[in-house]
């Protein structure tokens, strides 16, 4: 091909045909980047992982609905239910609060059984009894011993240690005593719950399917918002230079002073949110800095290059030096750091969920853990499922995050370090 | 005296030294502002608050409000910023709101010491360890040892620290049983005698051992692909070459030629992760009930003890400020290049 | 090794092959190289970028990089009329064998010192290595080094890298060089990269430290003038292989191969008019395929069908002045001729 017909296609191209083409050329690329990525075995995983948090999050709870009403009678599920309905042998019909109702019930309290007793309260009668160890303390087997004797029609138990607890009594007499009359309500009952469920009978693996799609929103919106700002201060700063870039670097330096996650906390603790999306726009104003300084550099050095001062030797104007010569140098580059402030991003807006700083009105993975602490859950042995689910949802999204990015990084240009 | 000042303006250490100093007041100003003058500021509240809940003229609500703030009520904005100004510079942060007559310095100087002995630690032992593997990384790259140490740091590095110390909590604690997480909570055992003697050095490493190990998980990836890659970059250097030429031991090249030169650009990521570890000690001393600063400061929002709140802000930042400082002026000990230029 | 040298010679490389594996296939950097060197003398190899000199000198002493794989030869080293194979040196052997006996400058010494370190550490550190404790013996040894090579020898000795300029590293890694007291002296393209007048100081050290010391030098240069200047014999290297070997003054009046007549006539000297300047056509060859027969041929003015068969073996046609060539007596015509 010679040089002016090179030129024609690239002066005068037939709108029609040029607007067909991209589709073609993004097809082209995404299909050489995921070639590229495929050598690039972590990279893939997260790749993959990363899909599958998309379908997870964003698809899936249109067909999976939300488990929100507590469920009584999964009260006796299979392993993985969390609350076990004991009565005494004659009573062994029981199983839900409606056919409790006028019974002076036991309340082995260690989980957060009040809160889901409450809506039930003016019918019963109870009895609470303190979980006083760990494992199955005196509290539980005095409530068992009560129950037995029929000082308690039924004992609502907050943990399923309470099978072991009647079938390893080491005590003959209480054993025989135990055994004799009372009754662990059907303990086959309920239908499969792949993670099992709550403390008040809810399913946890729709509340996991449902708790992503607020935090990975947040999440993106303070990635967006801070990589816009970092890359809109980064360019000007270093492209027009004198004052404007010392302030805008001096100003830049202040903030990166600044603890951020605290200033947070703070900022947390005097506005009262009531929308986790406003969150994710002040993590968003508040994270820019340290890319910004990246970027400076960034566009600095790439200035520097022979393309940029050809250009600006033909007269060019900044902007078009800017989006035509510079950005798209500069895309893989600030792709990744989109990336990493999205973890960043997921990190504080966590954190202050935990901490309860922030709204719990969705029930996200954050909520999840932030109702495990205060609910106790998380110290509950009996809690694994409970416990382990939303963090190890957390967990994974952003460890796909970063291998993606690092694939990025190792693909696109190894010899480019992200900022922080 | 101009001459003075122009030769001062030039010296490397006044100039680190001048913008701390300014720094630490551009975010005092910041916080003065935040608390008097935002939207929805506390001091507005707390007035509302009496007024509604109280029915007191608005004169009395608002000195009520003084006296808990400790500001003189009819001072002008401008005294009391400078007053809080001249205030500060003698470490007098005012006193707690909640519980008035407690001095928010002495509660910092309570809580602030377990912070910096935890998150210190934790620092100490992932920078190591990660010079350490990250070293090792480089000499085996691309052996599979390389990989996983790899793949291992981006979990480290990827995984919040809070959701560590949450497994390590949920894991080893709770479904394992190694530990009993609720004996581990504050920062000593409750009954035994502040002192120099073993028993309460132990269990003053008994209860740091959680943060300190959370501190240590979720940093070191960071120093691990950190030092791999700048080791990768000093094998390249020619006086490690030529220090293979000369004969030296492996052991020599491996301390002073290769780790030392490779080592030095992480000191100045130290700093970051300093006032990112301190900054994110407020959950993790949560979760683990570690009676440290964020404990405190967690607290202080909890109750609105608005003036605690921003003293501990401001020592935190202060802590970070000093800690770039202390960096920037050690580092010229550690490289021999900055300090010349620095003097010149 | 029952293997007897004249007690004279202090190397002698032997049939050495080497290639470097990379994904395209094998390069074949050294070929069948052979050369001695003698006691106190200078040997430069001289030739194109590219030609395999490095390869040759870095494997002296062993710091091939990691692809490479010696693919036969021998490098005998004598001292005390006691012989060994460097290539056989377990690695204790090669570490105490470096620097000891044979010593690298190598090419650009602007970062051959380690940074954070004071030079005198760094003199300490290879006197320690190689079992010399004793600081202040080595200070005394060093300073006089330092003193031979015109630097202020109290002041370099307690600076750091950065401190000097640049041809006063150069001056200082050839007193680390000597340091131990070696037999032989690799310099790499010990020049380039300084300015004119340095060059001029840095040759005259050399010249006034191979007298005063009594080692050899294996020396290697693309710089003509200075091969010249500094050996008293020169080999040339071209893809791979010693094409010509012989006494400084054969190989630059008498040549024998047309690779080295070419080298020497795209250089100009005072006695040649400009006009007759030429430069060698056409480009080194490929090593990963490398032309069979003379590997010249493509790019020599004499080449014929014997050329592009057989490779010419180095024979010593004139006495101790070898070349690798079937048409020596054409170039030799073509120059009278001219003449």
């Amino acid at each position: 091909m010679t040089s002016e017909e090179n030129v024609n296609r690239q002066t005068a191209p037939n709108p029609a045909l040029a607007i067909l083409l991209i589709p073609w050329g993004l097809l082209r690329s995404a299909a050489r980047f995921l070639r590229r990525l495929r050598s690039n075995v972590p990279g893939m995983i997260g790749f993959i992982g990363l899909v599958a948090y998309f379908i997870f999050t964003f698809i899936m709870p249109h067909i999976i609905e939300f488990d929100g009403d507590p469920n009584l009678d999964e009260i006796v599920g299979p392993i993985g239910s969390r609350i076990q309905l004991a009565a005494h042998s004659e009573n062994a019909h029981l199983r839900s609060f409606e056919d409790l109702a006028g019974k002076t019930v036991g309340v082995v309290d260690q989980t957060g059984g009040p809160d889901l007793i409450a809506p039930y309260a003016d019918s019963l009668t109870i009895e609470t009894y303190r979980w006083t160890s760990r494992r199955a303390g005196p509290g539980l087997e005095a409530s068992l011993i009560d129950l037995a004797n029929k000082e308690i029609d039924a004992l609502l138990i907050f943990s399923k240690t309470v099978t072991e607890l009647i079938d390893n009594q080491e005590d003959p007499e209480l054993k025989a005593l135990f055994a004799e009359n009372i009754v662990i309500t059907n303990p086959e009952l309920g239908p499969p719950h792949l993670l099992g469920t709550d403390t008040q009978g809810r399913d946890i693996a729709t509340h996991v399917v449902h708790g992503g799609r607020v935090l990975i929103l947040t999440a993106l919106i303070g990635g967006v918002i801070s990589t816009v700002i970092a890359l809109f201060l980064g360019s000007i700063s270093a492209l027009t230079g004198g004052v404007l870039d010392s302030g805008l670097t001096a100003l830049t330096n202040l903030i990166l002073a600044i603890p951020r996650f605290p200033l947070l906390v703070v900022m947390a603790g005097l506005i009262q949110f009531n929308n986790t999306l406003y969150l994710g726009v002040l993590i968003g104003l508040l994270g820019w800095p340290s890319l910004m300084r990246a970027i400076r550099s960034q566009v600095l050095s790439l200035r520097e290059r022979d393309f940029v001062e050809a250009a600006r030797s033909l007269g060019l104007s900044t902007n078009h030096i800017m989006l035509r010569e510079i950005l798209p140098n500069m895309i893989s580059y600030v792709m990744i750091n989109f990336i990493f402030s999205i973890t960043f991003a997921m990190y504080e807006q966590i954190g202050l969920v935990v901490l309860g700083l922030a709204p719990i009105n969705d029930y996200t993975w954050g909520v999840m853990l932030y109702f495990g602490r205060s609910r106790g859950t998380l110290y509950n042995a009996d809690g694994a499922s409970m416990a382990l689910s939303p963090v190890l949802a957390i967990a994974l999204f952003q460890v796909c995050l970063v291998l993606f990015a690092r694939a990025l990084e190792e693909i696109f240009d190894p010899r480019l370090r992200t900022a922080v | 005296m101009v001459d003075l000042l122009q030769k001062a303006a030039k010296n490397y250490t006044v100039r680190v030294f001048v913008q701390a100093i300014l720094t630490i007041w551009a975010v005092a100003t910041l916080t003065f502002l935040l608390v008097r003058e935002m939207p929805g500021n506390p001091i507005d509240v707390l007035i509302e608050q009496i007024l509604t809940q109280e029915g007191v003229s608005y004169q009395e609500a608002y000195d009520r409000v003084a006296a808990s703030f400790n500001f003189d009520p009819d001072a002008s904005l401008l005294d009391l910023y400078l007053s809080w100004l001249g205030d500060l510079l003698r470490f007098d942060l005012g006193t707690s709101i909640t519980s008035p007559g407690t001095a928010v310095i002495d509660e910092i100087a309570r809580f602030l010491p377990w912070t910096v002995f935890a998150v210190g630690m934790g620092l100490l032992i992932s920078f190591v360890l990660g010079i350490i593997l990250g070293m090792t990384m480089a000499y085996y790259r691309d052996s599979f040892l390389d990989h996983s140490l790899s793949l291992l740091s981006s979990f480290m590095t990827g995984v919040p620290n809070y959701i560590w110390g949450l497994l390590i909590i949920i894991v080893l604690g709770i479904q394992l049983d190694l530990f009993n997480v609720g004996e581990l909570r504050g920062t000593y055992d409750i009954s035994l005698t502040p002192g120099l003697n073993a028993a309460f050095v132990l269990s003053v490493f008994k209860h740091a051992a959680l943060p300190i190990t959370t501190y240590v998980i979720a940093t070191l990836g960071g120093w691990m692909l950190n030092m791999k890659s700048s080791t990768m970059g000093v094998l390249n250097e020619d006086y490690v070459n030529v220090a293979e030429a000369r004969g030296l031991t492996d052991k020599r090249i491996i301390s002073a030629y290769v780790g030392r030169n490779a080592a030095l650009p992480l000191f100045t990521q130290l700093t970051i992760a300093v006032g990112f570890v301190l900054g994110s000690g407020v959950v993790i001393e949560e979760i683990f009930v570690y009676w440290g600063i964020g404990h405190y400061l967690f607290q202080s929002i909890t109750v609105r003890d608005y003036t605690s709140m921003q003293g501990v802000f401001l020592i935190l930042t202060m802590a970070v400020v000093f800690s770039n400082l202390f960096a920037d002026l050690t580092y010229g000990l550690l490289d021999p290049r900055v300090r010349i230029s620095g003097d010149k | 090794m029952s293997l007897i040298l004249p007690p004279d010679i202090v190397l002698k490389v032997d049939d050495l092959s080497i290639v470097y594996r990379t994904d395209r296939g094998d390069v074949k950097a050294t070929a069948n190289v052979s050369f001695e060197l003698r006691n106190g003398q200078a040997l430069a190899l001289i030739g194109e970028s590219g030609s395999g000199k490095t390869t040759i000198s870095l494997a002296l002493i062993r710091k091939l990089p990691k692809n490479a794989l010696v693919t036969g030869g021998r490098i005998l080293y004598q001292r005390n009329e006691k012989i060994k194979d460097v290539l056989e040196l377990s690695d204790r052997q090669l570490r105490e064998f470096r620097w000891n006996e044979c010593a690298m400058v190598f090419q650009g010494a602007q970062n051959a010192f380690n940074p954070v370190l004071k030079i005198h550490r760094q003199f300490e550190d290879t006197a320690q290595s190689h079992g010399w404790t004793d600081k202040t013996a080595v200070r005394k040894r060093a300073l006089s080094l330092l003193e031979l090579v015109r630097l202020d020898p109290e002041r370099v000795y307690d600076a750091y890298p950065h401190e000097l300029s640049g041809g006063m590293k150069q001056r200082t890694l050839l007193a680390l060089g000597v340091l131990l007291n070696p037999q032989i002296v690799i310099l790499d393209e010990p020049t380039t990269a300084l300015d004119i007048l340095t060059q001029r100081a840095i040759i005259d050290v050399l010249n006034d430290m191979q007298r005063q010391l009594d080692f050899s030098i294996i020396f290697i240069s693309h710089d003509l003038s200075l091969a010249a200047e500094m050996a008293d014999h020169v080999a040339t290297v071209y893809a791979g292989e010693i094409v010509e070997l012989g006494a400084v003054n054969d190989i630059f009046y008498q040549s024998l191969h047309p690779y080295t007549h070419g080298l020497l006539t795209s250089v100009p000297t005072l006695e040649h008019a400009q006009d007759l300047l030429q430069s060698i056509p056409g480009s080194p060859p490929n090593l990963i395929a490398p032309p069979a027969g003379c590997k010249f041929h493509p790019r020599c003015a004499f080449a014929d069908d014997t050329c592009s068969k057989d490779s010419p073996p180095l024979t010593d046609d004139v006495g101790g002045h070898l070349a690798a060539c079937w048409h020596t007596d054409r170039l030799l015509a073509s120059r009278k001729a001219r003449v």
